[in-house]
Parts: structure tokens; sequence; C-alpha cells
């Protein structure tokens, strides 16, 4: 009994169908290897004139046509004929069309997205309420670095649909600093003093010049609207310096940042009520009860 | 070449500091066995002394210190000034036109940086400007340009009205101007890397010459720079090389880059 499982088995082994099996397996695993290693050969010759971007896009694409090449050769060493497995595919994709509308609508959109270029591997974008550092375009998703360090998965469809801003696309930027001063301050010393501090930081970038807007009369203010240039590095540095320095700035020259207030008037006419707060009186006392 | 000069080199034993005062730098080297300790501070301009104080002390460092470790302890540190690491945008306070056909130059000066090196093989540990200047934007847009340094210029042509800051490099400006019309001078990029740092007995710095040159009425200049010190500082010493070559045939911009 055991002899005759004994025989089987090796004549199986012998067999021309084990034999291509096992050639079939060689060739995907040699695929895998070989796929692997060529696939980074490109980054290493070209060195640091390629981008993180271009990198992962050549790798990505060296990666695929070696190993699909090898799993053909393996499924013709199994003894599928390429031409039926296409004709199948053929007739497959309409149902796998309709089954994976997302995946496929997902899949194009982040054609669109390589093509394109809105931005790259390393870049800060900001989709929706979403902020955060590229780490990867793939066919389906984007995946995000958020500044609390969670990763996000963005689907590319949302991309191409909505709005993305790309914050790192240029070197420079510019930081609006929306404040308020008291209505009796003189516009001119305020402007004077603003322009002062964004001299004095040495992160504010001397051109393009910082602007001074009087955006108008608030309910309790002067409202003002002070724009200073930065470098992406520096960008939060002075959001943090420049307001700091402009608090100071108005400490020291005497500057009131109001609060929302409000005046109550009798009429047209008179003066406010004077308003007197006497102490207050127990209900249970002799005054109360008449 | 005088000893007393604050770039020449200095040997600290362990325990012991050497102090600069440098404008308004105040640069501390401390060693403390293999270590180098660094620290580097900058009071107002307004406070800056306008002289040079070179001083050795026991003073004890603070948390404030960068520490530098090396292997082989050497006792031998310098400071060695070179000019700024991206280009200076100047702007001279008051507009200045150089009329056609005419040549003129200007001295403008700059703030220098100070490089601390250590040991025989000159490490350097550290760069550190004088005074640190305001990042500027130079470029036709916002999106295309340059990070520089601002520097506000008197623009002088008489060297003798040059005040003499021992942290200022002088670097004279030829400006040639060849076209129909006259040239504004409202603003230009000094290219401070390509420029090297030279020195005088008396503690004076100054840079090689740049020659400015427009041909025509269009927007391109040609700039040049005269490799060497200056004919009116011919004695003085080379103290720093330039930190980049200029590209082959001088640089060519727009003149809207230069002067806009």
């Amino acid at each position: 009994m055991e002899n005759a499982l004994v025989d089987s088995l090796m004549a199986f082994f012998t067999s021309e169908r084990a034999l291509a099996i096992v050639r079939a397996i060689v060739l995907l695993a040699a695929g895998l290897m070989v796929a692997a290693i060529v696939s980074r050969l490109p980054q290493r010759l070209m060195g640091k004139r390629f981008t993180p971007h271009q990198a992962m896009l050549t790798r990505r694409l060296v990666y695929y046509v070696i190993l699909a090449l090898f799993i053909a050769s393996a499924l013709r060493e199994l003894g599928f004929s390429l031409g039926v497995l296409l004709g199948a595919a053929g007739v497959l994709s309409v149902a796998i069309g309709f089954a994976s509308q997302t995946s496929a609508s997902n899949l194009i959109s982040g054609l669109f997205l390589i093509g394109e270029r809105p931005f790259e591997i390393g870049d800060l974008i900001r989709v929706g309420t979403t902020t955060g550092e590229v780490l990867s375009i793939d066919l389906l998703s984007v995946k995000l670095r958020t500044f609390d360090n969670l990763y996000v998965r963005i689907p590319n469809e949302q991309l191409i649909k909505g709005e993305v801003t790309t914050l790192t696309r240029f070197p420079i930027r510019r930081f609006d600093l929306k404040i308020r001063v008291a209505r009796k301050e003189d516009i001119g010393r305020v402007r004077e003093v603003l322009m002062d501090v964004a001299d004095r930081n040495p992160l504010c970038l001397d051109e393009p010049r910082p602007l001074f807007i009087f955006t108008g009369f608030g309910e309790s203010s002067l409202d003002i609207q002070f724009s200073a240039w930065a470098t992406r590095e520096n960008y939060l540095d002075l959001l943090n310096s420049l307001q700091e320095d402009v608090k100071r700035a108005f400490d020291a020259a005497g500057i009131e940042i109001p609060f929302p207030h409000r005046a109550l008037y009798a009429g047209e006419e008179t003066r406010p009520f004077p308003v007197i707060v006497h102490s207050v009186i127990p209900p249970d006392s002799d005054s109360g009860k008449a | 070449m005088n000893q007393g000069l604050w770039w020449m080199p200095r040997h600290v034993v362990s325990g012991r500091t050497l102090r600069l005062r440098l404008g308004p730098l105040i640069l501390k080297a401390h060693r403390s066995g293999s270590e180098w300790l660094l620290s580097a501070e900058e009071v107002d301009e307004t406070e800056a002394v306008p002289g040079v104080m070179l001083e050795m002390s026991d003073e004890r460092p603070d948390d404030k210190y960068v520490r530098y470790a090396c292997r082989d302890p050497q006792d031998r540190i310098a400071f060695r000034p070179m000019l700024a690491d991206r280009p200076m945008v100047v702007r001279p306070r008051q507009a200045v036109f150089v009329l056609p056909g005419e040549e003129t130059i200007f001295y403008i000066s700059t703030p220098v940086w100070v490089g601390v090196v250590a040991g025989e093989n000159d490490q350097l540990l550290r760069e550190i400007p004088a005074s640190r200047p305001s990042d500027t934007w130079f470029g036709p847009s916002t999106r295309t340009g340059e990070i520089c340094y601002a520097a506000r210029t008197q623009a002088r042509n008489v060297l003798a009205e040059v005040p003499m800051r021992a942290y200022r490099v002088v670097t004279a400006l030829r400006v040639e101007n060849r076209a129909d019309s006259p040239l504004p001078v409202e603003k230009l990029s000094l290219p401070a890397p390509l420029l090297s740092t030279w020195g005088r007995e008396d503690g004076s710095l100054w840079s090689d010459t740049v020659h400015l040159q427009r041909v025509t009425d269009s927007d391109m200049a040609a700039i040049r720079v005269e490799p060497g010190p200056p004919s009116y500082a011919s004695d003085a010493t080379l103290l720093a090389g330039p930190r980049m070559q200029a590209g082959k045939g001088g640089l060519v911009r727009a003149f809207s880059g230069f002067f806009t």
C-alpha cells in the first residue's frame, strides 16, 4: 500500500507536469528577485538627479513590467495560452468593471494625478481639513502623514474632484496677520510700528515688502491686515515670532488691542444711566417686609 | 602679519575661554579636554562696538554652549572672516543714477561671517554672521528667484568716506553704463559667495572687486569678479577664498533682476 503511494508520488514528481510546476515556481521566484533588484538600479545609476517622486515612479514601472513578463512565462510553462487568458479577461472585465466601479475610478484618477503632478512626494498638501506631507502617490490613493503623525489615506478620486492646496510648491509664503487696534489709535503710527517690527525680524523677507491693509472699521476697533513674507521653511517660525514681536511693540508704543465692548445709552439726548450697586438686603429683614 | 589681528590662530589650553567681541557679535570658544564649546550671541546693532575685543578668560561655559567633540584634542583655534553664504541684495538709501556712457564705483559694506576653525587641518566647527541680515527674495516674481540677504547701503563713491567697521567687509562695485539711457541703481545683488575675503594689517576687511556692465538698453547686464585684492588695499592678504566658482564667462543676468 505504502509502496504504491510512494510510487505514484515518484511518478508525479518525475512527470512532465510536476517539472512544469517546479519551473513555473522557480520562474516566479526568480521574477520577484530580478524585479526587486533591477527596479532599484535606475535610482542608483541616476543618483541624485531623480526626485523621490520620479524614483518611485521608475521603480514601480520597472518592477511591474519585469514581474509581468515573468508571470507570463510561468503561465506558459504551466500550459496556459496567453491568448485564451486575455480573451477570458475581456469577458470578465465587463463584470469586474461594474463590481469595482470605485476602484476603477480611483485607478484612472491616480493615472491623471501621476500625469498632472499637482504635487510630489515630500510636498505638504491640504485636502479639505487635512494637511500633511505626501508619503506616496499610489494608483488608488495618496498617503499623507499629518503634523500630529497620523497616517491618512485619501482616495485619488477625491483629489481629482476636489480642491487640493500644495503648500510647498513655491519657495516663499505670505503670512496674513489680522489685527485690530482701538479706534483712538493713529493708523499712520500703527503702520510705522508694524513695518518696524517686520524690518527687525530677520525671518521676515525684505522683498516682497510687507503689506499693510486697513480693512475697515470694526464694531469696536480699526481692522488691519498685515501681511509678511517668509521662506516656506521659516513660515512657522515667522508666524510665532512676528505675533510676539507685534504684541511687544504695541505694548511699548502704547497701542491698544481692544476687546469687543458695548456702551448703553438711555436715549438720544441723555447721558448713560449711572448704575450704582447697593449691598444686598436680606428678604426677611424689616425693611424688606415693609 | 600682525599677530594681534582677530583672525590669527590662537592656542587655548583646556579650561580656558577665548572671547571675541566683534561689532554686535559676542563669540566665545571654550576648550574642555577633547571638546570645543562654542557660544554666539548677537546684541542690538546700536550696542555694537566699532572695534574688536579679543581676550582670554577663565569663564565657565553654561548650557547655552554647543559642544563639538573630536578624537584628537588640539588647542589651536582661529576665527576666519568670510563673506555671506548667499547673495546680498543691497539697496541704496537714496536713489542713484549712472549716466549713459559713464562709469562709477560704489563702496558697499556687508556683515562679515565668522567661521570657527579648530585644529591643524582647520576643521570648520561653525559659521556665524557678525550681524544677521534680514532674508529677502530676489527675482522677477514670487515663483522664480532666490533667497538672499538684504542690506541697506549709502552707496558711497569716495573711499575715504566709507566708515571702517571691523565687522563689515567692503566691496568695491564698478558700474559701467554703456547704454543710451541713465541706469537707476535701486537694488543690486552682490554675488557674495563668489568673492574672496582679504584682510589688511589695520584690521580692515575687503573683498574682490565686482564689475557690472550694462551693454545695451536691454535688461541684460554682465557681471565679472576681478580676482585679487583691490588696488587701494594691495597689501591685503587672502583670508578666505570664494565659496563657489562663477560659471564660465562670468554671470550674465537680466538687469531687471539686478536693478528693478
